[in-house]
């Protein structure tokens, strides 16, 4: 028996959360400014393991005059390494 | 009337003063006058007694008698004319009193015979009338010459013999008139119908003996080719051709002597109407003779030259010869036989046409277009179902429209047969779009404004609004690039993505004029190009905007709106995607490019992003298959289902329509396979990581058995099943079902594909609920007859069982309507019975927040007839109840 198979998969972001905490949208679907998910508009995790769009989170941690703090839990935001 | 009482006055006072003498003499010349008179007038051509009658009528004037002459001798004239005259005329058609009004059974002989009595009776009757003037003129002519004396040559020479004639005249026509049989007419219009024929027949065989140089010989194109005439243009080639046909025709000279004779007669108007309403027959018969069923010719141009060729060649010559005569025979009528030949039949060949013969020429034009205008109209229906090679039918009903101006009738029919003939449970949805496509096109070379276009195209979106199909079918014909039509090769599909080919096209063309265009020019040549609305335009419409007539729009607008189109597209995009083996998707690439142009970059995004999925796996797939190649695996499969022979396509399910989840055991090669692959996806893309859907996609097959190969293309599941009897040739349902992973129901109903193509036999087994199935290793096993060969390729089976991988829009709209049942329920609990309105204004009211209720009317309706054939509700009276 001989065969090729053609499979179906869907991706998803292996994050704990469903949604982005900043804009609120699914993380398997893009920030608000995006078009393409996936690659295009990619997820990132902040120290305090809380993910968010980057996007987002860029937004974000450039509009703080100061040190930026993550959104979720206040602590010092840190990109993840 | 003044001249008689004048002169009778006279003759009252001359009276007083008469002598005997002139008594007796006035009586003797009395007695003599009409003892004369009536010997000449029944003297059939003697004329010996006319010297006697000048004398005696010159005698009587002397007295002062002159109206009594002219009265008796009227008297005498049409008392003759009436017995003889008259009487004889009528009892010429007496025998064919019921012979003319059978048109249809033409028998040549009766004809024949009509038209030698119509020629003779109507010679006859104006020897007679000849003969008649010619007495009158002598009489005429003794009062005048006394007149004269009388006044010295003061008075009008003429006046006396024209009040004369015009009154003998009045006679004639009055007595035929008053005797008339009611069958004349017709026998009139007969004749003129049959010579008319002969003339078309044998303009038909000169204009054939014209063309025998090398044309072909086939009348339709004989006429064609000799098109260069246009209407009204005379040339010479005109004048040439009319010269022969009216030379070689003694006919139009019988026939224009018959005219001339019924004009003598007084019956003008009579005359007139026959051969004018044998015309118009015949132009009739040959419009409907040339324009018939056939649709792929223009047949305008051909009517016109038939019209030149035919009826406007006979008239003219009618005219010519008519005119000639009064013209020539002006000044001493009835002195001129009409049979004496007329060498000056001058048809002046000046090219100038007579105004009478341009009237004509109108008439018989606009009868022409009106007559071919009714024919189209009445054929529309069946025009437009083969609209592209009745282009030139389109084209002919344009012009014949733009001249008659009765668009409203094409309407009204149309739509009329529209009901009838399309509008109806039995026409299948994918036809009626297919019909209203071709209406739209056909109907925009007639009207480009596109204003009966609306009003024709009102009923069709109306009634298509109502079929629940009616949107998929759209769809498919937009995206089906080869026609969701089986029974039409033609390809609705086709036409409509070229329609979208287009318009992209004149898009383009209009944004490359703004930027040559001022805007001011622009706006300047389009406020002289204003054309008001015909007057059959929907006011309400309003007309401020330059009516486009858009296909896409007009489809666009059976719908309502685009994005009940545009999920319905997404649907069927998620399929098609789906079911792909491989990645080749430029054909929806270049669909879904159209619609971004359409319908906006926005409402197709998701599309976009389901494409965008497509192309993003194909490369993902090559970047997985890459780093397998670097680290080969040790170890050997006993399957021949390596990684090489594993794609994926990887979606963003976000964007996708929901998709049918069903679990499947895949076995256990693939399952490990599929998890290779995705340890390796999540290797390339972490930290993402993919989540299969087994039941979807595609596997190719190739089963090799004994004594043949087969290939197939099937769903997993089925391909799962198949790869159940590689190790064990038979098995129970039961156990078979539990190995597969899906209820026994399912697998049954799964198997059946293998069954039908002879891989698998059923068999009942030990419990009747169970049934067992054996691989068949042989053909001959079964019995079945080898149709099936090897390499065959099968179309996806699961096709086949109506099994769809994507949720269709009804199933979401259900699952998503199923939020508010619960509100439904509780209303019906309190309130008893609801009508739909009210149901759907309540829930309106109170269901604002997550979720929101944004259903339409027809889409509460359409859940709601679902519960109640769940019979949780009932429905009885437009009311909705709470089933007990």
């Amino acid at each position: 028996m001989h065969c090729r198979w053609h499979a179906v998969s869907s991706w998803t972001w292996d994050a704990q959360d469903e949604t982005c905490g900043i804009c609120r949208m699914a993380f398997d679907g893009c920030c608000p400014d995006c078009k393409l998910p996936g690659d295009d508009c990619p997820l990132i995790w902040g120290a305090c393991n809380h993910a968010f769009h980057l996007h987002c989170i860029l937004k974000w941690v450039n509009s703080q005059s100061a040190q930026a703090h993550c959104p979720m839990c206040r602590r010092e935001w840190q990109f993840k390494e | 009337m003044t001249c008689d009482t004048s002169s009778s006055g006279c003759g009252l006072e001359k009276l007083e003063s008469l002598s005997d003498d002139s008594i007796t003499e006035i009586s003797e010349n009395w007695n003599g006058f009409c003892s004369a008179s009536e010997a000449l007038l029944k003297g059939s051509g003697d004329l010996s007694f006319s010297d006697e009658l000048v004398i005696r009528a010159k005698n009587l004037c002397k007295h002062g008698l002159a109206s009594l002459v002219e009265q008796h001798f009227l008297r005498c004239i049409e008392e003759i004319f009436e017995r003889n005259g008259a009487r004889r005329f009528w009892n010429y058609f007496e025998s064919y009193r019921n012979a003319a009004p059978s048109e249809t059974n033409k028998d040549p002989i009766l004809e024949e015979e009509i038209q030698q009595v119509i020629c003779k009776a109507l010679e006859e009757i104006s020897s007679q009338k000849q003969f008649q003037e010619k007495c009158l003129l002598l009489l005429a002519r003794a009062l005048q010459s006394y007149e004269e004396d009388k006044l010295q040559g003061q008075a009008n020479p003429d006046s006396t013999r024209v009040y004369l004639f015009s009154k003998y005249q009045l006679i004639v026509s009055s007595v035929l008139l008053a005797s008339l049989p009611h069958h004349f007419p017709g026998i009139l219009h007969w004749y003129f119908k049959g010579r008319l024929e002969e003339l078309s027949s044998v303009a038909a065989a000169n204009s054939e003996d014209e063309d025998e140089l090398g044309m072909d010989d086939k009348m339709d194109l004989d006429e064609k080719s000799k098109l260069p005439y246009k209407c009204g243009d005379m040339d010479s080639d005109i004048n040439q051709k009319y010269a022969v046909f009216s030379e070689n025709n003694k006919l139009v000279k019988n026939i224009g002597m018959v005219v001339r004779n019924l004009r003598d007669i007084g019956f003008t108007s009579m005359a007139e109407d026959a051969y004018a309403s044998a015309i118009f027959f015949l132009l009739k018969d040959k419009v409907h003779d040339l324009a018939g069923d056939d649709y792929r010719s223009s047949v305008l141009e051909s009517i016109k030259a038939w019209i030149q060729a035919v009826p406007l060649q006979f008239l003219r010559a009618l005219l010519d010869y008519l005119g000639d005569f009064t013209s020539c025979n002006d000044p001493s009528p009835g002195l001129k036989s009409p049979l004496a030949s007329h060498p000056s039949l001058c048809y002046s060949g000046t090219g100038i046409p007579s105004e009478g013969l341009v009237r004509w020429q109108l008439r018989l034009e606009y009868y022409a277009y009106e007559t071919l205008q009714d024919l189209r109209i009445a054929k529309l229906f069946e025009i437009i179902v083969d609209y592209p090679d009745s282009a030139p039918a389109i084209e002919d009903l344009k012009q014949c429209l733009e001249y008659t101006g009765q668009h409203s009738k094409l309407v009204d029919s149309f739509i009329s047969s529209l009901r009838y003939r399309l509008l109806t449970a039995g026409a299948s949805t994918n036809d009626i779009l297919h019909q209203y496509v071709s209406t739209i096109k056909a109907l925009r070379t007639i009207d480009p404004a596109g204003v009966f276009l609306e009003a024709v195209g009102e009923p069709i979106r109306e009634y298509l609004r109502g079929r629940k199909d009616t949107i998929k079918c759209i769809v498919t014909m937009l995206t089906d690039g080869t026609g969701g039509n089986p029974n039409g090769p033609g390809s609705s599909g086709d036409s409509l993505l070229e329609e979208l080919n287009r318009d992209e096209e004149s898009q383009e063309i209009t944004t490359v004029d703004d930027d040559i265009n001022s805007d001011e020019k622009q706006a300047w040549i389009n406020a002289q190009n204003w054309e008001p609305d015909p007057v059959e335009a929907d006011p309400s419409k309003g007309s401020r905007y330059r009516r486009k007539v858009d296909i896409l729009g007009m489809i666009v607008g059976i719908i309502g709106s685009k994005d009940q189109l545009v999920n319905e597209y997404r649907v069927m995009l998620a399929e098609k995607l789906l079911n792909k083996s491989d990645y080749d998707i430029d054909a929806e690439i270049r669909t879904l490019e159209l619609l971004k142009i359409h319908f906006g970059e926005s409402s197709m995004q998701k599309c976009e992003i389901m494409l965008n999925d497509l192309i993003d796996s194909k490369r993902t797939n090559t970047n997985i298959k890459a780093t397998i190649k670097h680290q080969l695996q040790p170890e050997q499969r006993d399957l021949d289902v390596s990684l090489d022979n594993l794609n994926a396509t990887i979606i963003s399910s976000n964007f996708w329509p929901p998709i049918q989840d069903e679990a499947v055991n895949l076995p256990e090669p693939v399952e490990q396979l599929l998890n290779d692959y995705a340890k390796r996806y999540t290797e390339v893309k972490t930290p993402r990581k993919l989540i299969w859907k087994k039941n979807l996609g595609s596997v190719k097959l190739e089963l090799q058995f004994e004594d043949r190969a087969m290939q197939f293309n099937v769903t997993p599941l089925h391909a799962s099943i198949i790869m159940q009897f590689q190790d064990q040739k038979k098995w129970i349902s039961k156990n078979l079902a539990a190995a597969v992973g899906v209820p026994v129901d399912v697998l049954n109903r799964r198997i059946n594909f293998w069954i039908s193509k002879g891989v698998l036999a059923e068999s009942m087994g030990a419990d009747s609920a169970d049934h067992a199935f054996t691989l068949v290793e042989t053909i001959n096993d079964t019995g079945k007859s080898g149709t099936i060969d090897g390499g065959c390729e099968e179309l996806l089976a699961g096709e086949d069982d109506g099994e769809r991988s994507v949720a269709s829009v009804e199933d979401q709209l259900r699952k998503e309507m199923t939020v508010y049942e619960k509100f439904i329920t509780g209303m019906l609990t309190n309130f008893g019975s609801m009508a739909l309105d009210r149901i759907h204004n309540t829930l309106k009211m109170f269901c604002i927040a997550d979720p929101t209720y944004d259903k339409s009317l027809q889409q509460l309706q359409s859940f709601l007839s679902g519960l109640v054939a769940e019979e949780k509700l009932e429905f009885r009276d437009g009311m909705y109840f709470l089933k007990k």
